[in-house]
């Protein structure tokens, strides 16, 4: 069990498969490690490991931001978020602002948080005023939210909740005529509070191997490792190759938690559309604390591209997998961690950012054929 | 915002605890983890400020020394 990722890595190569394998993961810890280990250019060259929907900041709905960023200028609230929310660009004309950082700037009582218990804090310090958490994020972010929610809020705090599962979409992906990969390294930290079965249907219903595997090279090398072995005996299993943290069933009080303070709901995820029973609200015995039942509504459908990635920007389909980030046209160019354009290089989780921050300087947008990539 | 790390207990208040990891320390809720019994001295695997698993000490130092490593080599 305790071999190294040197030893994993030999043991891949002795597996003698072949054939090209896309192994997609789906969780930006995953894509920070095996980014910054430089895990792509040791894995045999018929191995591709592809960054899939794992960066929650980017595919939080544009509406969401900038009902967000309208609460803070058109209500007497304070605004929480995580900080990577603070950057994400939202379509608007130039002279309004176009993200919170923006919003704050000009006038809006914006601050950025790192837990939900600092929500909480502030809540209780300024008990006269409004304090609204725009919370996104996926289930391991979700589940204290809720957690925080379930130990008794205070009852100025409200959430505007833009929480999401991350299964739907790999689900998504799987119904699709072109899911884009044969074997999936499943996300650890998910599964420690959701447990590992969520990711069964992957091997089930769709014939894909998967692993459930940590963020550290060794335990993502050992998933690819399992997955490989898999594919060459022609068998399928979801495989736990995080055992000392993910257990069967997970965090069983955190899943009581969550399903006591929300419901699954269908959700729009930014740059791709509705995505069935992907998304998380409050349930009505929480709707005191429902920033969306609180307040009048400032969606705006007459917005230009409301809705949509910023223009030029591919976030979408590097969420997807479609394309790797540095075939974005404005990779690098245009678009870099100093002066971002869309979510995928604001946040610490987007593959752009991740791939920047590591060393990918290469873009390799020119002489393809946009056309080919789908 | 998705990566949990490994921190030692150092006090228990109720539900909030102190954590330490790397000379940093945190309040840390353990909300979560009601249903476990944790004690000063444990290792949990926090999550912004929530304490998501408990983890074995094993385990929590090869993790940082596998982070110590591949944030060394980081360069942003
Ligand atoms: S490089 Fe920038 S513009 Fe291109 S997909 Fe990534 S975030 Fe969007």
């Amino acid at each position: 069990m305790a071999r190294t990722a040197t030893e994993w890595l030999e043991a891949l190569r002795e597996l003698g498969v072949e054939r090209p394998v896309r192994i997609m993961n789906v969780c930006g810890g995953h894509e920070r490690s095996i980014s910054i280990a430089g895990l792509r250019s040791v894995v045999p060259a018929n191995i591709e490991l592809v960054p899939g929907p794992g960066c929650p900041v980017c595919i939080c709905p544009e509406e969401d931001v900038y009902e967000a960023m309208q609460l803070a200028l058109h209500e007497d609230i304070t605004l929480v978020a995580f900080g990577d929310m603070l950057r994400v660009p939202v379509n608007v004309p130039k002279k309004d602002p176009r993200s919170l950082e923006q919003a704050k700037a000009a006038g809006g009582d914006i601050r950025p948080i790192a837990s939900p218990t600092e929500a909480v804090r502030i809540a209780r310090e300024n008990p006269e005023r409004k304090v609204v958490f725009f919370a996104a994020g996926f289930e391991t972010t979700t589940a204290p939210v809720a957690a925080m929610l379930a130990e008794g809020a205070p009852e100025n705090l409200l959430v505007l909740l833009s929480g999401r599962l991350t299964w739907p979409a790999v689900a998504m992906l799987l119904d699709s005529d072109k899911p884009g990969f044969d074997a999936l390294i499943a996300p650890g930290h998910v599964a420690t509070v959701m447990g590992p079965e969520e990711w069964g249907f992957v091997v089930d219903k769709h014939d894909i191997p998967a692993a459930v595997s940590g963020f550290t090279p060794e335990s993502l090398v050992a998933g690819m490792y399992s997955v490989m072995q898999q594919l060459r005996d022609g068998r399928r299993d979801l495989d736990n190759c995080y055992p000392q943290v993910v257990r069967p069933g997970g965090n069983a009080e955190a899943r009581r938690q969550l399903s006591d303070v929300m419901e699954v709901v269908d959700a729009n995820w930014r740059g791709i559309g509705v995505i069935p029973a992907s998304g998380f609200a409050l349930r009505d015995a929480y709707a005191a604390h429902d920033a969306r039942q609180h307040f009048q509504s400032y969606a705006d459908e007459s917005r230009k591209r409301v809705g949509e990635m910023p223009p030029g920007c591919d976030c979408a389909k590097v969420v997807l997998g479609k394309i790797y980030p540095n075939e974005c046209r404005l990779y690098g160019a245009a678009c870099t961690p100093r002066k971002p354009i869309g979510p995928c290089m604001v946040s610490d989780e987007g593959a752009c950012r991740i791939w920047w921050s590591s060393g990918t300087r290469e873009n390799v947008w020119e002489g393809r054929k946009r056309d080919a990539l789908g | 915002m998705c990566l949990a790390v490994p921190m030692k207990i150092t006090a228990i208040d109720g539900y909030q605890c102190t954590c330490e990891a790397r000379g940093i320390e945190r309040e840390v809720s353990l909300f979560m983890l009601q249903h476990e019994d944790v004690k000063a001295g444990d290792h949990v695997l926090v999550h912004v400020g929530y304490a998501i698993q408990k983890v074995s000490d094993e385990e929590a130092t090869e993790t940082w020394a596998l982070f110590d490593e591949m944030l060394g080599e980081e360069h942003v």
